[in-house]
């Protein structure tokens, strides 16, 4: 059934370039429009929030966002959530996840993690790359079909280069053309316009649906500075929904039997009856815990309060607050030192958690703007920047992490000190102990420790192309470089001679630019089309919605509408049948009988909603109204 | 001072020319200076504020956001740019980074090269040492532990006292090759040392807020 368009996008001024916030349970996308940013709501995704969800049924059809989120109910076994924790991750990162992990995974020789489903690997960095292309596509579509290949990306602070890079990696397998990655705490810093005062510590609270992260930057003249990052990879809004969860499966094992207990069903039901509870007092002093499951005859309802929530939650946000101490005493400052505090991620709704917050730090924390879109409004604002925009604002970011070489006998000896302002570079001598010698090899490290062992291995690099000389005689320069989205990259040369020594890097948990580029030529195609299949069935199922809405509407409402009206809808109905039974679906097709049918019952529509205003209304004397 | 090849205005940087806005080709293995890159005067003296400002001023015309749609070539000059103001910054601002970089360049002898500290620090240095051998194992409270805090402002003296003592030769600049530049390589030798104690007393004072609780 027709939508009645609230939000119209202007489309004389056609944005150019977009900011999405790749998000471990959620991504989103926003604009620049008229001289500030917005995020892009696709009609599909009401808030304009996609999940990051995937789902890969027995044939091979892949299914992105709120398509896959459903079937997650009904076949789990085939869902993959939280794709974010895999990336630039090896297997033995991931165990924690891996126990939750629908799909076979393993590892290739460069330590790149390979979900198997269905007789099809997929990399991190494919996965990731489906909710980009997704995410795009809807902000795309929603925008009037506007080709935006430009965008910037979020990352949390504390990612390291193979993770940043894997994040690159996906945006390109997306076919999404990344015009800088920034971190989030920074992104949503920007979206509160903390860039504009002159100087001061920004805390950045971000709870979101499974992680939670603080991130301590400075601000001075523009430049924003990670002091430092905490956080718990494994705390978030979920666990206060199993909170409530628990309380109802407490109650419900009074009614229930051991076996009716164990019910996944039932479990998934009080989770959910527990978020929807968890949402309500956000707003109110009480809410209903009510978990129904009408084919086992279930009903249970509990009425909680505030008070009794908060407290059931009090060991959660604890938690929350132990990472702040910590992340305080990392970069040696009291709570008092913190001149603003900024609120990310849907869970800091919770009036808890900002009392909590506000407890914590001595002031009130920033909640004016919507937690769940901070960080993709942040992005947007870099976007608009880097297409030139504005040169008003000047972000200048650090590298999270140190550089460093493994040195003879284990030790890391730094070449970029953590908390270097990028883009940065360093250049550093190597030479030959042997004589010659043509090749040189080295470990290169992320991190704080003093040992190797205990710092993240970016991979081997492998210098060759050396002259033959006398050893000690050859003159290596190797230059690192990190980018402006804090990512390595090394060239080198021989300074005695001139001659350009090449390098061949083999990244650990990360992809090689040959094989992104072999994605690209083949499994891109590939990944174009389960999407486009994917999406195929999506609109299939949208139509299928939109049709039996329709005729189940259509005799209350007939008498109201004209003969010409009636024959568009039917015949709207019609190809939409046509289009959807089709051997092969042809996605142009459904998306134009879609439209169709939606620009044909938008009268429907307006009659229906005229009869529910009347309803309403009927009854009541104007005073009332 | 250098002219730009685009459009003949005098350069106050050697990256970037702030009236056409031009980036500037470098050539490879030749490294402008940090005071070039910054476009500040050679010299031991520097204002962090002025530093500051012009590291800022040039970012606006180099910074590779400014520049994230042009070509590749463009894209690549502004990083390099970038990253060669941002490590000029680095080493001007940190004084020990700059007396460093003024002896090497002056021709004076690297750390590994001369390894000596100045004769008199020596003895402090081992006076240092018994105060945190004694406070290590020491309660807190007791009059070993209190001792620390003394040390620690005393560290603090000792490495401004270095400072000044570094200024003395470095300001004026001596001419390249005069002078002997083996005292301010031992000054600096003695303040990488205080530097070390300091992060020592740093770790015994953490070890001793989160030991209770761990």
């Amino acid at each position: 059934m027709g939508y009645i368009e609230l939000n119209v996008l202007n489309n004389e001024t056609s944005p150019q370039a977009m900011g999405i916030d790749l998000g471990t349970t959620n991504s989103l996308a926003a604009t620049w429009k008229d001289g500030r940013p917005v995020v892009i709501k696709p009609e599909q995704a009401g808030n304009g929030s996609i999940p990051s969800v995937i789902h890969v049924a027995e044939d091979g059809t892949v299914l992105v966002g709120r398509q896959a989120r459903d079937k997650a109910m009904v076949d789990p076994r085939h869902t993959i959530f939280s794709i974010k924790r895999f990336m630039g991750r090896g297997i033995a990162d991931v165990q924690e996840e891996l126990k939750s992990f629908p799909f076979p995974v393993t590892e290739d020789e460069n330590g790149v993690i390979q979900v198997q489903a269905h007789g099809k690997a997929y990399t991190p960095q494919e996965l990731s790359s489906l909710i980009l292309m997704r995410v795009h596509d809807l902000a795309c579509r929603s925008m009037g079909g506007a080709e935006i290949q430009r965008a910037v990306i979020t990352v949390p602070a504390y990612f390291d280069d193979t993770q940043r890079q894997a994040t690159r990696d996906a945006a390109r397998l997306a076919g999404i053309d990344v015009l800088r990655i920034i971190n989030e705490p920074t992104a949503a810093s920007l979206a509160y316009g903390l860039d504009q005062s002159a100087a001061g510590t920004i805390a950045v609270y971000d709870l979101g649906g499974g992680t939670f992260d603080i991130s301590l930057l400075s601000i001075e003249e523009g430049v924003f500075s990670v002091l430092s990052t905490n956080g718990d990879t494994h705390l978030g809004g979920d666990d206060f929904d199993r909170a409530l969860a628990g309380l109802a499966m407490e109650g419900l094992a009074e009614q229930l039997s051991p076996e009716e207990l164990n019910d996944p069903g039932l479990h998934q039901a009080a989770r959910l009856a527990g978020e929807k509870c968890k949402m309500e007092l956000s707003t109110r002093p009480e809410a209903d815990l009510h978990v129904v499951l009408p084919e086992s005859g279930v009903h249970f309802r509990r009425r909680v309060t505030i008070e009794e929530f908060d407290e059931l939650v009090a060991p959660l946000v604890e938690r929350t607050l132990d990472s702040c101490r910590q992340a305080l005493a990392d970069a040696e400052l009291e709570p008092s030192d913190i001149s603003e505090v900024v609120m990310v991620g849907g869970s800091t709704r919770m009036p808890c958690v900002q009392a909590a917050v506000e407890n914590f730090f001595g002031r009130l924390p920033h909640t004016e703007l919507n937690p769940d879109e901070v960080v993709a409004l942040g992005a947007a604002i870099q976007a608009h920047i880097l297409i030139g925009g504005s040169r008003d604002l000047l972000l200048m970011d650090v590298t999270p992490l140190s550089l460093g070489l493994e040195t003879v006998g284990g030790a890391v000896s730094k070449i970029i000190a953590r908390n270097s302002t990028i883009p940065c570079s360093a250049t550093e001598g190597f030479t030959t102990y042997a004589d010659n010698q043509t090749g040189i090899e080295f470990n290169i490290l992320q991190g704080e420790r003093e040992l190797a062992k205990d710092c993240r291995s970016l991979g081997q690099f492998k210098l060759t192309g050396i002259p033959p000389m006398p050893a000690g005689l050859a003159r290596v320069a190797v230059r690192f470089h990190v980018d402006a989205d804090g990512i390595l990259t090394v060239s080198s040369r021989e300074e005695s001679t001139g001659a350009k020594a090449s390098i061949s890097i083999t990244p650990k948990n990360g992809l090689t630019d040959e094989a992104v580029e072999k994605m690209l030529a083949d499994s891109l195609t590939n990944a174009r089309e389960d999407f486009e299949a994917g999406r195929n069935v999506g609109l299939v199922a949208e139509l299928g919605t939109m049709i039996r809405a329709t005729n189940k509407s259509l005799p209350d409402v007939e008498e109201h509408l004209d003969l010409e009206t009636l024959a568009d809808i039917r015949e709207a109905i019609e190809a939409s049948q046509a289009a959807s039974a089709a051997k092969v679906l042809d996605g142009k097709e459904l998306q134009r009988v879609r439209d169709l049918l939606e620009r044909a019952t938008m009268p429907l529509a307006a009659v229906l909603m005229d009869g529910v205003a009347k309803k309403a209304l009927a009854g009541k004397s104007l005073r009332d109204v | 001072m250098q002219t730009c090849p685009e459009c003949q205005s005098s350069l106050s940087t050697p990256l970037v020319c702030l009236d056409c806005h031009a980036l500037l080709p470098q050539t490879p293995g030749q490294t402008p200076s940090p005071f070039d890159a910054l476009g500040v005067e050679l010299g031991w003296r520097v204002e962090g504020k002025a530093l500051k400002k012009q590291l800022l001023k040039l970012s606006r015309a180099v910074h590779p956001d400014f520049f994230a749609t042009a070509d590749e070539a463009t894209r690549n000059r502004a990083e390099d740019a970038s990253a060669l103001l941002n490590s000029a910054f680095e080493t001007l601002k940190d004084d020990f980074k700059r007396a460093d970089w003024l002896v090497k360049v002056l021709g004076g002898p690297s750390d590994s090269e001369e390894r000596q500290m100045p004769r008199a620090f020596l003895m402090q240095v081992m006076e240092w040492n018994e105060v945190l051998d004694d406070a290590r194992s020491a309660a807190q409270g007791s009059a070993e532990w209190n001792a620390v805090a003394e040390l620690e402002s005393e560290l603090a003296t000792e490495r401004e006292a270095r400072f000044s003592a570094i200024a003395k030769q470095l300001d004026p600049l001596p001419a390249k090759g005069a002078g002997d530049l083996a005292p301010v390589r031992q000054e600096l030798n003695a303040v990488r040392y205080i530097d070390r104690t300091q992060a020592e007393v740093k770790q015994l004072k953490l070890q001793a807020t989160l030991g209770p609780k761990s």
